[in-house]
């Protein structure tokens, strides 16, 4: 938030701390700074030196909003007749929330526990959320994390929670082959409805990100961890080194600028693009290049990437039909 | 006097009115507008914009037994005030819990009308899901089961839809298809310019499609292929997880059975398995394959 709010932003928040306050019969003002993320001393100045002259015509005592501060940090708020109800959700607001809801319970955080005890609430305000915003709201929505089996979902997470290392057979579809080696789980996230384990890797001795739905079997080591979990938020993925590529692509092909991380992007007058991307692994290259067949062309490529290796691998594929 | 002091000023007064209000009433009624009228008009112009860019529903009618008639303002409290959803503190929690854990794309406000966050919620963020307008607009329509019309590849289409879901990176639209008079499954990303919204829908509401269960090359109006491929056994336990529990296996062997309705998409597909995946038959599928490859070499 930045230290200086617009007038707009610090109405839309007093339009919902007036009828809080009213309704709780007294809060206290760190309460409210947490609960409407408004800064304390804006707040304060906000409470009595505005809403404290705020009313309706004539201005008689009795047509103001009375605001009262205690010695405790109490608030009070009366005769606010015109705001003692906050405002309506809009379409928007209430599909956000029903949405991230929905992603919630999509993510079955609670499988190896009891679920109620977390999914009971969501649920019930679901409900309650769902009357306001439409006879079909509860059925509009749904969100999948992510497509992992869920028995390897919970072996990593129980892993994760003990603190335990784990062996995983990992399919690692940039180098196309098929890896096991022993982990230590340092977060689970889902990034654009796939799900992740972070982890540090006893075989590359480093941290490493791998896609759950490519893990084959997780087995406990039972061995303790020595790596300290992560709870960094923010960009989820990074991005490798590699040699660069440049291509032109036919406008259908544009879903590689959305699929990939993406160095650059320039669209021409007739629709073509010409992105420029990092290349992770040379198996990744040629699964891409294959892919696009005839609406990819390179324009330069850093080495060992070149036209001889898209055609190489297509030569290798083909050897397989031709037997 | 601040400006957020003249705002919440008029609304107070927009909303204890039992009548419309002309601009000219509002001049004297509320504190804190400058007293020339032009000045006055410039302001009140502002201020205006300012709430309904708030959601507040401020109403223009004409002012009764005028003519010609004068606009005049209000804001009816049914239409300002939510109905009151009477959340428990936990659930209020939960859904504090949803939006911290669950980013979405775009500003969170609605949380705060509900009584906002919750101080013992601290939990690390552990997902993304894209999120915008747009989507809004379309889970809105599929809430209040009404009809929409957008531009879809190149086509008018006029749907009734039943969901929303997000699956693998896409957001997908369940619906009833007006024109088509079956179900149609749309990417949300690719629907082109506005979304306008049409009458209530009139089909009853269907049990939509889980695009979880989808695969890329199901989704088209084609009528569909089988297509039996030859997987090389290390990469067969994750083909059949992409391919899903429905396809068929001959158990024992590496050959999987795929109802194929997109041919591209099949294509891109299995070309994503390199020299590891074969297809056997049917024989145009298999030459289409060998086709595409000859033209890279």
């Amino acid at each position: 938030m930045s230290p200086k709010m617009t007038a707009a932003e610090r109405m839309s928040r007093l339009l919902a701390v007036i009828p809080w306050v009213v309704e709780q019969q007294g809060t206290h003002l760190d309460d409210i700074t947490t609960r409407f993320d408004y800064p304390k001393d804006q707040l304060v100045e906000d409470l009595t030196g505005v809403v404290f002259f705020v009313g309706v015509h004539p201005f008689t005592p009795d047509s103001l909003i009375e605001v009262d501060i205690d010695d405790e940090e109490e608030v009070q708020i009366r005769y606010a007749d015109w705001f003692s109800r906050p405002q309506r959700l809009t379409p928007s607001e209430g599909a956000r929330l029903l949405t991230a809801g929905r992603s919630l319970l999509s993510g079955r955080f609670n499988a190896a526990d009891d679920g109620d005890e977390a999914t009971g609430p969501l649920l019930r305000a679901l409900t309650k959320l769902g009357t306001a915003l439409g006879e079909a709201a509860e059925q509009a929505v749904e969100v999948s994390l992510g497509n992992a089996p869920a028995d390897t979902l919970d072996a990593l997470r129980s892993a994760l929670g003990q603190r335990q290392r784990i062996e995983i057979e990992y399919y690692t579809y940039g180098r196309d082959e098929l890896t096991t080696r022993v982990v230590e789980p340092l977060r689970i996230f889902s990034d654009n409805g796939y799900w992740y384990l972070q982890a540090w890797c006893l075989s590359a001795i480093d941290e490493r990100v791998f896609r759950v739905d490519r893990i084959r079997a997780a087995r406990s080591g039972g061995e303790p961890m020595e790596h300290e979990p992560s709870d960094s938020g923010g960009s989820f993925l990074l991005r490798g080194d590699g040699p660069n590529v440049v291509l032109r692509l036919h406008p259908d092909s544009a879903w590689v600028a959305e699929y990939h991380p993406i160095e650059s992007l320039e669209v021409d007058a007739d629709g073509t693009l010409v992105v420029r991307m990092v290349v992770t692994s040379p198996s990744w290259f040629e699964r891409l290049m294959l892919r696009l067949g005839p609406q990819a062309e390179i324009l330069s490529a850093d080495s060992p990437l070149s036209d001889a290796v898209v055609s190489g691998a297509a030569e290798r594929v083909l050897q397989r039909y031709r037997q | 006097m601040d400006k957020l002091e003249r705002l919440l000023n008029l609304t107070a007064a927009l909303l204890n009115a039992d009548r419309v209000l002309s601009a000219d009433e509002l001049r004297h009624r509320v504190a804190g507008y400058p007293p020339a009228k032009a000045a006055f008009r410039r302001s009140f112009e502002r201020d205006k914009e300012d709430l309904r860019n708030m959601g507040i529903p401020l109403r223009t009618e004409a002012v009764p037994g005028t003519d010609p008639p004068i606009d005049g303002y209000r804001i009816l409290r049914s239409e300002y005030a939510g109905r009151d959803l009477q959340l428990e503190p936990d659930e209020l929690a939960a859904l504090h819990l949803a939006t911290s854990i669950v980013r979405l794309d775009g500003d969170d406000t609605g949380l705060r009308k509900l009584g906002g966050a919750s101080a013992d919620v601290s939990v690390p963020e552990v997902g993304h899901v894209p999120f915008d307008d747009r989507l809004a607009r379309l889970i809105a329509a599929a809430a209040n089961r009404r009809a929409v019309r957008f531009s879809y590849r190149g086509r008018d289409r006029s749907v009734e839809p039943w969901r929303l879901s997000f699956a693998r990176g896409h957001w997908y639209l369940a619906s009833w298809d007006q024109q088509r008079e079956a179900e149609r499954l749309f990417r949300v990303d690719r629907i082109a310019g506005p979304i306008e919204l049409l009458d209530d829908a009139v089909e009853p509401l269907g049990i939509p499609t889980d695009p979880v269960s989808l695969r890329a090359w199901e989704l088209s109006d084609e009528e569909p292929v089988a297509v039996r491929v030859a997987v090389d056994a290390d990469q067969l336990a994750y083909f059949r997880h992409l391919v899903g529990e429905e396809s068929i296996s001959d158990d024992d062997t590496n050959i999987v059975t795929l109802q194929v309705r997109n041919h591209e998409a099949f294509r891109s597909f299995i070309l994503s398995f390199l020299e590891h995946a074969e297809v056997l038959d049917p024989p145009e599928v298999r030459a289409d394959i060998v086709n595409w490859l000859e033209a890279l070499t």
